[in-house]
């Protein structure tokens, strides 16, 4: 089923129709972005339970974005109604745009063309088979319950387990003068996280799970929680691994983890723009193994970062950013490409209509290959296979890896000898890394459990991932 | 939007319940070199209703809680229906019995603040002026910033007689330094001020500028092996998040945290300081509207309290002290130079820092640090830390040089040895 359209968002069409007529007669160019979006959370452990909206996710709300003939400005404001509309004007003309009159000493204002605004118009939902909505609260707790019981019940060891799900149904509305498209979009995710405990220590093990629709998804948290629970307690036996690079073989979740945080975000524009990302020195040369084929998009794959126009009103895409090895392209904001005079990608994305639009990633992912991902243990005399990406932080100016996993399972004489490390910091320089592939698994896995930030903030529903890699990795 | 929240509370026959009103209104100002790249306002009103319900199930009994947002675009029918479900939903979460907090209403609080004499626009002007004071180099300059600034008002009412309310103004924003000279390089930076303190800012840029020069001219990575490792700046404060993190009532009384009340923090074997931590507060109620003030957490090593909010408080059977937002730790006895006389590697910068209250384990890449092998200093890039709190713990010692950082006061630096480094 499609996800309907919002009942808010046409009762105030009217009024945003009027403000934009207003807009674009004191500017050359007016847009407005306007969200109704309602996100749930809920989580399950030994001694809380708790259901909440989501208040990053959740609101309705506009930004105005107007054009004064050299450079953008940006209004959010969250109530309107066709009586308001002046108010509104009068506050982006006396309060937003006199702000870039008092600039430091040597700053000045940036001087843009006009955004092209092609006609477009159009409105289109993604589908889902159950709506969490009419589920409902009493179904979704009660299914995590039980998988808190199970995980909690696996041994005596276990400390808790925490089983968790959310969902977002958010429609979004984008009008210039030749624009007016509507979007409705439904994603849910969750997981579930195991902790045992060793004395003072508390280990934990963790898998998330997404995707683009509703409910249906909490099967699958259900019937992975035995292995999440068995991993935390063999993680009670875990050790600091001795420093040094290995051969390793990387489940889909820690290339997902190299895709975005070592490499994806180096390939977003705004960074090329700033001269922040390396990887614009490097367009059109060889970047990784020629085994890979990388691609970030709204439009790429059927995850939580699917959506069909950005928060620009850019229609979602499919970039191959490197293909057989060679950096081809990378993803932009509107405003960021009309900078480097490149196309828009569809990647301008916002936290909500409070913030401003970034490049960002979407739905990153490696290609799958063509190995069977017992022949790529089989090749490792020693080594390591990475499972449980837990964090990363990017380094798009000098390509630095900094990322973390919870398990690294010894590999020895192409087995799995049972002895796991943990945890592990992942270092190094990125196209060593990326060059170091080869092999590449036919089996690819994308999830989008978590969010993404630029530096500390801003954050947005990403999904990643791609195939089993084996890669030389420097772990400590 | 409170009149239409209480006549929905009411039709719905909700009689516990919390509303959270937030109104915020900011300015800011977005730079990529010496360019406005993009400047913005923000004027938006949200609300958050809890519902409460309390039921029992075999004698046993619970107090649900769902949480809704409110908007005054919302109609009262659908005002009615969210909070409707909300009450509903309440019924299905099975936490253990506690009462909300009971407090009184209060006069708005405006917290003071030499920000709240200039307007929001006048702030984020005169905070980019700071920051690009110090932007007249060459080799070294700002490559992007962004500057916010925010006035924003919080009122709280429960079922059980609470009701205040502040306002509170604040700046913060981040900043990226580029040094162009030898290597190209670059530090990230973040600031938040609740007072202007321009000069503040302009001595950060400055430190920021200083750090970023040495960077450019570090190459090499630390060779791997066990350092007597210096943290500073944020760092400190990010150790110490450590114990704050396991001091917190839920942790406590889910058992994921073996602190208890007099509990010796550092466990067995210190052979150096004791650590010293008081919990500040930096807003004058908590989100639940309870009175915040700054309280001791631990002295010399030993926990003082458990802190948190009212419902596993009341679980623990201790007085709820609210979250705070920051912390301050005593100056040591040592000064720096006394710390750097023997050898060190000094890690001003990381990537990204990350201390893990469950495992103890701290550490991340280095993006610049210097090593003092004992007769030179070089800084040096690359590698990673990988230490435990728990055996780290016993060998702290800090500095006698002190910081004020976002949220923290507390000295520059902390010194633990064999820290276990993953270098070239």
């Amino acid at each position: 089923m499609k996800v309907k359209q919002s009942e808010y968002l046409k009762r105030v069409k009217p009024a945003l129709v009027k403000l934009r007529d207003r807009l674009l007669s004191e500017f050359p160019y007016a847009s407005l972005l306007a969200q109704d979006s309602t996100a749930k959370s809920y989580s399950v452990s030994k001694t809380s339970t708790g259901i909440g909206m989501d208040a990053m996710l959740t609101g309705r709300g506009f930004v105005a974005k107007v054009y004064d003939g050299t450079s953008y400005a940006e209004y959010s404001f969250n109530e309107l109604s066709e009586d308001r509309v002046e108010e509104i004007v009068a506050a982006v003309k006396n309060g937003l745009i006199p702000m870039s009159d008092r600039l430091p000493e040597g700053v000045k204002k940036s001087c843009y063309a006009m955004l092209a605004d092609d006609p477009l118009v159009f409105e289109d939902s993604t589908e889902y088979e159950i709506d969490p909505e009419e589920y409902g609260d009493e179904k979704i707790i009660g299914r995590l319950t039980k998988v808190s019981e199970a995980g909690r019940a696996f041994s005596d060891k276990v400390l808790d387990c925490h089983a968790f799900a959310s969902y977002q149904k958010c429609s979004k509305l984008f009008l210039s003068k030749n624009r007016d498209m509507e979007q409705n979009v439904l994603w849910m995710c969750g997981g579930v996280d195991v902790m045992a405990s060793r004395g003072e220590e508390v280990k934990d093990s963790y898998r998330g799970f997404s995707l683009l629709g509703g409910a249906e998804l909490l099967d699958e948290i259900g019937e992975n929680v035995g292995s999440v629970a068995q991993n935390a307690l063999d993680l009670l036996s875990s050790e600091p691994i001795p420093p040094g690079e290995y051969e390793c073989v990387c489940r889909p979740d820690v290339t997902g983890m190299i895709v975005h945080e070592a490499f994806g975000h180096g390939v977003e524009m705004d960074m090329f723009v700033k001269n922040r990302a390396l990887a614009k020195q490097y367009v059109g040369k060889q970047v990784a193994s020629e085994l890979v084929n990388m691609h970030d998009g709204a439009a790429a794959a059927k995850e939580v970062a699917s959506y069909f126009f950005d928060d620009e009103g850019i229609p979602a895409q499919d970039t191959l950013v490197i293909d057989h090895g060679i950096l081809k392209a990378g993803i932009s904001d509107a405003q960021s490409a009309m900078h480097l005079g490149t196309d828009p990608t569809g990647n301008g994305r916002r936290e909500n209509y409070e913030r401003k639009a970034y490049t960002r990633m979407t739905n990153t992912y490696f290609e799958a290959g063509s190995d069977k991902v017992e022949d790529m243990i089989a090749s490792i005399s020693y080594g390591f296979l990475l499972e449980e990406a837990s964090s990363g932080m990017e380094d798009p100016k000098n390509w630095g890896i900094q990322c973390m996993v919870n398990i690294a399972r010894e590999i020895r004489d192409g087995k799995l000898t049972g002895k796991i490390y943990s945890p592990i910091v992942l270092t190094g320089y990125v196209p060593d890394l990326l060059k170091s592939i080869s092999m590449i698994s036919d089996v690819s896995v994308l999830c989008g459990s978590g969010f993404c930030g630029k530096g500390y903030k801003e954050w947005v529903k990403v999904s990643d991932g791609g195939p089993y890699i084996k890669a030389k990795i420097r772990l400590g | 939007m409170i009149d239409r929240i209480f006549s929905a509370l009411k039709t719905c026959g909700i009689e516990d319940y919390q509303i959270t009103m937030t109104k915020e209104e900011s300015a800011e100002l977005f730079f990529i070199k010496k360019e406005l790249d993009m400047q913005r306002r923000k004027n938006v009103t949200t609300a958050n209703v809890s519902a409460y319900r309390v039921f029992e199930e075999d004698g046993v009994r619970f107090r649900g809680v769902a949480s809704v947002s409110v908007q005054e675009s919302q109609t009262q029918q659908e005002i009615e229906k969210l909070f409707s479900d909300a009450y509903y939903a309440a019924g299905f979460v099975k936490n253990r019995y506690y009462d909300l907090y009971a407090g009184t209403k209060e006069e708005l609080v405006e917290v003071k603040s030499t920000l709240s004499e200039k307007t929001l626009s006048e702030t984020v002007q005169g905070f980019s002026q700071a920051l690009f004071a110090e932007d007249v180099h060459e080799e070294v300059f700002l490559n992007s910033a962004e500057v916010f600034a925010r006035c924003c008002t919080t009122h709280i009412i429960n079922s059980r007689g609470v009701d205040v309310s502040y306002r509170k103004n604040r700046v913060w924003g981040e900043f990226v330094v580029q040094c162009v000279d030898g290597q190209d390089v670059e530090t990230y930076q973040d600031f938040a001020y609740d007072d202007w303190n321009t000069d503040a800012l302009q001595e950060k840029v400055r430190g920021v500028m200083d750090l970023t020069r040495a960077r450019a001219k570090a190459k090499t990575a630390p060779a791997a092996g066990e350092y007597r490792v210096i943290l500073t700046g944020g760092y400190v404060k990010e150790l110490m998040q450590y114990y704050v993190g396991r001091a917190e009532s839920s942790m406590i009384y889910q058992k994921y945290s073996p602190f208890s009340a007099g509990c010796d923090v550092q466990g067995d074997g210190v052979l150096k300081d004791r650590v010293n931590l008081t919990m500040k507060a930096v807003v004058p109620f908590s989100g639940e509207g309870i009175p915040m003030k700054d309280r001791e957490l631990v002295k010399d090593g030993k926990l003082m309290m458990i802190h948190g909010g009212n419902r596993f408080a009341q679980y623990l059977g201790i007085e709820p002290t609210g979250d705070f937002g920051g912390c301050k730790v005593p100056a040591g006895k040592v000064s720096l130079d006394e710390l750097k006389a023997q050898p060190y590697l000094e890690v001003v910068n990381f990537s990204d820092f990350q201390m893990n209250d469950f495992t103890g384990h701290f550490g991340g890449e280095i993006r610049l640090g210097f090593l003092y092998d004992g007769e030179k200093v070089v800084p040096v890039t690359g590698g990673s830390v990988n230490g435990n709190i728990f055996e780290a713990q016993k060998t702290l010692v800090f500095s006698k040089e002190m910081q004020v950082e976002k949220n923290f006061e507390g000295p520059r630096a902390v010194v633990m040895e064999r820290v276990l480094v993953a270098g070239v």
